[in-house]
């Protein structure tokens, strides 16, 4: 045994399991992390790790692995879990034990993966997850047969309630128990096959050989595929090995598939008991509904429209609040201070620019919280089963809805929820499209103006609702056309999901999440929102104009003449100078619209004015703004330009660097950036030009 | 369609054909989506319980709901659970 610890690096225990299956939840309990959690597969991409402490106080590193149904992977994420499992993933070293978490309630659909990770030679724990909701629907399982049958630790657990988790820390402690030899027989010809290849690839110098002769026997993929993390001549030996074993009549795929699943009946056999018939369960009953051809669909509708109703009603409250703390700050501060370039930078410039951000947050924090107790409830996967009929005719599956909808919240880990994907043309098209979901960082420009196009709760609820799916529909429309160009005669990808039972959501992971969310968007607000505020207003600012007027200081400042610079480019869009910078701006980061525009008009405006609040008067502020010819600026027909234009634009570069990392590609990252900018652009000149024609 | 349910419950025949609300045993699978239906659970001798039917459809596998196209189904072959 080697010995652990030495030149700087930990032990290493991996959780391994089926995709929601609790692996993060467990991962959380013993780290003491919060990594996210949701009651849908997939929610975890790419592997995780933290530290954690053994009963005797050894420090070990725990690592989170993406879940994965077996170790021949389906999708991306899938192939992390395999590499790391076989050493054969850059830069990462083997686990030195395995805790495999299994569903208790689906034992034998589960133990597949178990006796793949015991064939790769590596230490395994089973933690047998939900065992108490295996009690309940009626199956009994004799976890003494069960470990004598397994030759390995099987630790009962709740992950959700922190329930077996002592237990499952004890088998933690050093020396960590060896690897068993393997569950399964096959017949004699597979056997001597595998002894002969676990020989060849020992004498090639390939690591952990029987480990890899079983997987490159079991896998016609990893053989075959030039892409795999796995030495060439192995994959050589393995397919004139495989070759011969063919020739006999023996697919050693399904000859080793059918052995293990021969062993895994046997050990359910003797150790599960099943008590009378399987009854409807409550989440069945709740299917009825929520899957209805009709029904479905209306409580789908229902539950979209109530998310957004309920954010723009009952957001006003905690938003007035803020309104009127970021006012009184504004005056406080304003009162303090004499007349001056830091005055006007302080109130006009920070408190101006990062409150009119700021008064936002009720509104994200509300749909974070609707989107964790969606997520929670398992009611996600469900909105997956019944979208697919739609992504279908776009040429996705049901599938990318849940990357999609991720992008309703950040378009970045939806960019990289895509990885769960299995179908590689489906995945790119779900990336082209993804930023057209519109994401949190829309919400201030959309709030600002759309109360500018009509008023009310309702009616402004179903214009931002239109905003959101008219973003959905030009997604779909794009995928569409662009799957006819891109990945010709890629191989059909079909619809498979596991749907897991309805939860009642974790309040405190609900609560986490909408929490990290929320200083997420206060650090943005404190951070880049900032610094481009402390910018605008320093480009409005100055030089200063000759005349020392108000009025003539737009025109004179760095951000009057860019703005003229760029106003015959959005002239043809109904916009004016000040509109073109702030679209610019927002470049940068989309909440940045809000801020500049603030800045801005706080410019205009007298002292006292300028010492208000931010949003509303922001807004009254572009809804009296006038022309030259004295004739309205920010007609209805304008602000709908503007806002098509920012349900269209791509205005955020960590997108586009997370694009080309998911694609590896720049070409695809930079073509997506320009085509979108430049389908914003047109989209909201047809707007203008098009309702200009119209007579409006 | 009262019909087609009882059809739908005898014999060997594929997942797509059998009717919603019989049990049924795996028999085979046949098909380009074989090693992808066997890891989640699809395999033979596994107990199914079709829930419903239609483009997509819901069937219950060892204690777990699972959502398939009517595509992967065809390569499921079932038997019913007398």
């Amino acid at each position: 045994m080697r010995e652990r610890g030495k030149n700087g690096v930990l032990p290493k225990v991996a959780l391994v399991g089926h995709p929601n299956v609790g692996k993060t939840t467990l991962f959380n309990r013993l780290t003491g992390e919060r990594r996210k959690v949701g009651n849908y597969p997939g929610v975890t991409v790419e592997k995780v790790s933290a530290t954690v402490f053994t009963p005797h106080g050894k420090k070990i590193e725990l690592v989170d692995l993406p879940g994965c149904y077996s170790l021949s992977p389906n999708s991306p994420d899938e192939a992390v879990t395999r590499d790391v499992l076989l050493g054969d993933h850059e830069g990462e070293s083997r686990p030195e034990l395995v805790i495999c978490v299994v569903d208790a309630a689906s034992l034998e659909r589960h133990l597949y993966l178990v006796m793949q990770v015991v064939d790769a030679g590596l230490p395994v724990v089973v933690a047998l997850n939900q065992a108490d909701r295996a009690e309940a629907e009626g199956l009994r399982i004799n976890r003494e047969v069960l470990r004598d049958l397994l030759d390995v630790a099987v630790i009962p657990c709740q992950a959700t309630n922190g329930q077996g988790l002592v237990d499952l820390k004890q088998t933690l402690r050093f020396p960590l128990p060896a690897p068993v030899s393997r569950q399964w027989k096959g017949p004699a010809a597979v056997e001597s096959a595998i002894q002969k290849l676990t020989r060849t690839l020992a004498e090639s110098g390939v690591s952990r050989p029987e480990a890899h002769a079983i997987h490159l026997l079991a896998d016609p993929d990893y053989r075959l595929n030039g892409q795999a993390r796995v030495l060439r001549a192995a994959q050589i030996e393995a397919r004139q090995t495989a070759a011969g074993l063919i020739e006999r009549d023996l697919k050693p795929e399904e000859v080793i598939s059918e052995a293990r699943r021969a062993a895994i009946r046997g050990v359910v056999r003797a150790a599960v008991v099943r008590r009378g018939d399987e009854e409807e369960s409550r989440s069945d009953r709740i299917d009825r509904w929520v899957l209805h051809p009709l029904w479905g669909w209306v409580i789908f509708a229902a539950a979209m429209f109530g998310v957004f109703w309920t954010i723009f009603s009952f957001a006003s409250i905690p938003m007035d609040l803020i309104e009127r703390v970021v006012g009184a700050a504004g005056g406080a501060v304003g009162s303090l201070l004499p007349e001056g370039d830091f005055k006007d930078l302080l109130v006009n410039g920070v408190i101006g620019g990062v409150g009119s951000v700021l008064v936002f947050l009720p509104q994200i924090v509300l749909l974070f919280l609707f989107i964790g107790l969606l997520e929670g409830s398992g009611y996600m996967a469900r909105a997956a089963f019944l979208m697919d009929k739609v992504m279908t005719r776009a040429g996705l599956s049901g599938r990318s809805f849940l990357p999609l909808l991720s992008g309703y919240a950040c378009a970045i880990p939806g960019v990289m929820a895509t990885r769960t994907v299995s179908s590689a043309k489906e995945r790119l098209l779900t990336i082209l499209i993804l930023p057209w979901m519109s994401c949190t960082a829309r919400v201030p420009v959309y709030l600002l103006l759309v109360p500018l196009l009509v008023s009310g709760p309702f009616a402004q609820t179903l214009v931002m609702f239109l905003m959101y799916f008219l973003g959905t529909v030009t997604a779909l429309g794009a995928a569409w056309v662009l799957g006819k160009r891109v990945g010709r005669g890629a191989p059909e990808s079909h619809f498979l999901m596991e749907l897991p039972p309805y939860r009642l959501p974790d309040a405190g992971y609900v609560g986490r999440q909408v929490v990290d969310r929320a200083m997420s968007f206060l650090r943005k607000a404190g951070t880049i929102i900032l610094g481009l505020s402390i910018l605008l207003w320093a480009l409005q600012a100055f030089p200063r104009a000759p005349s020392g007027e108000e009025q003539d200081q737009f025109s004179h400042s760095l951000m009057g003449r860019l703005g003229h610079a760029v106003e015959p480019v959005v002239r043809p869009l109904g916009w004016d100078g000040r509109l073109g910078t702030a679209m610019l701006s927002s470049f940068a980061a989309r909440e940045v619209f809000v801020s500049s525009m603030a800045i801005s008009y706080a410019i205009d405006a007298d002292g006292e004015e300028g010492e208000e609040a931010v949003r509303g008067r922001v807004r009254e502020r572009i809804a009296s703004a006038t022309g030259p010819g004295g004739s309205p600026l920010y007609t209805p027909l304008v602000v709908l330009s503007l806002l098509v234009f920012y349900v269209y634009a791509l205005q955020c570069l960590p997108t586009t660097i997370t694009v080309q990392r998911e694609t590896r590609s720049w070409p695809w990252a930079l073509g997506q950036l320009a085509g979108m900018t430049a389908f914003a652009y047109l989209a909201s000149l047809m707007v203008y030009q098009g309702g200009k024609l119209l007579g409006f | 369609m009262r019909g087609a349910e009882i059809s739908g419950c005898e014999g060997v025949l594929s997942l797509d054909r059998a009717a919603a609300g019989c049990d049924f045993e795996v028999r085979g699978l046949e098909g380009p989506a074989c090693r992808q239906l066997r890891e989640i659970g699809f395999c033979e001798r596994m107990r199914v319980r079709k829930l419903t039917d239609g483009r997509n459809f819901l069937c219950v596998v060892c204690g777990t709901r699972l959502a398939l196209s009517r595509s992967l189904a065809r390569q499921v072959r079932v038997e019913p659970v007398v």
